[in-house]
Parts: structure tokens; C-alpha cells; sequence
């Protein structure tokens, strides 16, 4: 979720690339919903996002099966920090041409790191908007 | 619903007919012996469990028999395999009877609710309530549960019982289309993006193809609390 509360802040700069913006969840249709438009996890803490009442600009996908995430290697059905995890989070950058040009996973490796995350994205989609 | 003629969404009973007709001739071809273990038992033997250590291994294996359990595992086994000992054959099967709308094993979902030691098929059992929208106390009492993801699971139950939509009926349908473990990880740096289809949250279909080739585009597959 940190990531797409991050990418948020990062609005207008991917709005003037032209650039759009998808969140895929290997989720249903109610809990896609969910994750669009309320901050049911990070509302929890005391954290940098916990007082917005939504954090995701991108359009939210329901793929309920984890079709398009098995398809794009992301898919993993399996349990991971003490939780089941349907994917392994990964950023993927197509294109004007349609080409693949950018896949990243977030390590999480600091309580920050979804910063450094976002700006690479930016990157990426700056060399793809040319 | 029928216990072992369950017929796919979407497709007459003739059609569905045939289609078992269909996979019964090609089983020989693809190698019976080992074709002909029921899904549930294949997942019980998995050579990579969904296990932590096995997070980057096996994983398409998991997902090809998560789909041929949804659309193949009869329901006798199912509700059969939620007294199993091995926690991730209960957690699948009460999954997989929430995605099929089985609402004869609400009581045995709840009871899983209630007192399975395993957080993964309380999480998973409390799900399928929200899909039967069934026990609706049972969906209360796990918001207080132990473990974070299943109370997070109840929340979000809670709220599928509030709406007349049947979510479930799209989950089946998502599943029903199936997949070849040829066309899995097919996304690669430099290569055509593979195209998918989706549903945005307003329930109508999307294409990536329908906006790949005219603009930059970013897309994340997203865990819940990724």
C-alpha cells in the first residue's frame, strides 16, 4: 500500500508524461473496491499515510483467478511473513511502443524504500513516454 | 448444485457434458497415472508447499492445480477436506467452497472460524462466509480474531454481506476461463508486454491491449498490504 500511497503523491508528474497507471490484485471485485478506496491498512499506525481516507490514484484491475499475475510471473499463492500473499509485488513499465522496458520488485527493505521505488518508476516511465 | 456434475458457469449442461467427455479422452494421452490423482490430493503432495521458504519456488504449480481444484475438485471432497490435517488442504478447500457458493458448509466455515489453530484457514474460512454471505455473528466475532489478516478478512466479509452483488459468481467465472502453464511468466524486459484482462472496480471488463501502444503506462500487481 506504501507504494501506491507514494505513487499518489507522484500524480501530476505521471499525469504531464501522458503515463497511465494500473494496480492489478489477485482479489474479487469487492475487495479490489476496497483497496481503492479505503485505507483499511494503514490507517492502523500512526504513519506518514494514516490520516487519508484513500491512498491509490492508479486504476485498480480485479484479476480474481491471478490470471494476469501468473501470466506476468508474479503469481505465488503462498504464505510469506507470517500471511498469505496471492503475489510477489513488482512494478512493470510498457512503453508507447508496447514494449516491456522496466520490472522491479520492492525489496521493503526500509521502512522508506517504497520512496526510492517510486522514483525509479518515474524514471522508467519518463524513458518509456519517449 | 449437484455434487459431481457441477457444470462451468456460463455453459449449458450439454456443453459441460462434453466437456468432461472431452477431458476423459485426453487423460491417457497425458499420462494417466498420474493425471488420475484427484486435484486435492496432488495439492496435499506438492513438491513446494506454500510455505514461506518455498515463496519463489513451485509457484506454477500451485497456481495450475489452484485452478483445476476451482474448477474440477467435487464438492464431497471439499467439504470432506475441511477436517483435513494438513492446514493448507483445509485452507484451499474452504476457499474453494466460498468461490463455488456452497452454502451447505457454512456451519462447518464457521467452525473453522472458530477454533482452527492455523490463521491461514481462519483467514480463508471467514472469506468464504463473506462470499456465501452466510453467519454473519461468526463474520463479527472474527474482527476480534488473533491474527491481523484474518481480522482484516473479516472486515472485509462484513462489508460483502452488505452488498446484493455476488461476488463469488465473478471469482468462478475468472476461474472457469483457466490457464496453460505455457502462458505463465511470459513477461520479459524488452519483449511485447503480454496482454491480460481484468475488471476495474466498476465491474467492467479492461484489456491492457485496449491501451498498450498509445501511451507510457505503469502497472503494479499489488499483494493486499503491498
Amino acid at each position: 500500500m506504501h507504494q501506491q500511497a507514494q505513487l499518489r503523491l507522484k500524480k501530476d508528474e505521471v499525469e504531464k508524461l501522458g503515463a497511465e497507471a494500473y494496480v492489478v490484485l489477485a482479489l474479487d471485485l469487492h475487495r479490489t473496491k476496497a483497496f481503492k478506496e479505503e485505507n483499511l491498512l494503514l490507517s492502523r499506525g500512526e504513519g506518514t499515510f494514516s490520516k487519508e481516507p484513500s491512498l491509490v490514484f492508479a486504476t485498480a484491475l480485479s484479476d480474481p483467478a491471478g490470471r494476469a499475475s501468473a501470466l506476468y510471473g508474479v503469481s505465488r499463492k503462498c504464505l510469506r511473513w507470517g500471511s498469505w500473499v496471492e503475489n510477489h509485488p513488482c512494478w512493470f513499465v510498457i512503453d508507447r511502443r508496447g514494449t516491456l522496458t522496466y520490472v522491479s520488485q520492492p525489496s521493503f527493505s526500509t521502512p522508506t524504500s517504497y520512496v526510492t521505488d517510486i522514483d525509479l518508476v518515474l524514471e522508467a516511465l519518463k524513458k518509456a513516454a519517449k | 448444485m449437484p455434487l459431481m456434475a457441477r457444470s462451468t458457469d456460463g455453459l449449458p449442461g450439454p456443453w459441460a457434458s462434453m466437456f468432461v467427455l472431452a477431458g476423459v479422452l485426453v487423460l491417457p494421452a497425458a499420462g494417466w497415472s498420474q493425471e488420475a490423482a484427484p486435484p486435492l490430493e496432488r495439492y496435499r503432495k506438492l513438491e513446494f508447499p506454500p510455505q514461506s521458504e518455498n515463496f519463489d519456488k513451485g509457484w506454477k504449480d500451485r497456481v495450475a492445480l489452484e485452478f483445476e481444484i476451482v474448477n474440477a475438485a467435487d464438492l464431497e471432497s471439499l467439504r470432506a477436506a475441511l477436517k483435513d490435517k494438513d492446514a493448507f488442504v483445509r485452507s484451499i478447500a474452504a476457499r474453494t467452497l466460498g468461490i463455488l457458493a456452497d452454502k451447505e458448509s457454512a456451519a462447518a466455515l464457521a467452525e473453522l472460524v472458530k477454533t482452527d489453530p492455523e490463521a491461514m484457514v481462519r483467514h480463508r474460512a471467514v472469506e468464504s462466509l463473506g462470499h456465501l454471505k452466510q453467519m454473519p455473528e461468526v463474520i463479527e466475532l472474527a474482527r476480534k480474531d488473533s491474527d491481523a489478516g484474518t481480522q482484516w478478512a473479516a472486515r472485509l466479509a462484513a462489508g460483502e454481506l452488505a452488498s446484493k452483488t455476488d461476488f463469488a459468481a465473478h471469482v468462478r467465472q475468472a476461474y472457469a476461463g483457466g490457464i496453460r502453464r505455457e502462458d505463465m511468466d511470459k513477461a520479459k524486459v524488452g519483449q511485447p508486454a503480454p496482454d491480460f484482462v481484468a475488471q476495474t472496480i466498476d465491474g467492467n471488463p479492461f484489456r491492457l491491449s485496449s491501451v498498450v501502444g498509445k501511451k507510457p503506462i505503469a502497472i503494479y500487481f499489488a499483494a493486499f498490504e503491498g
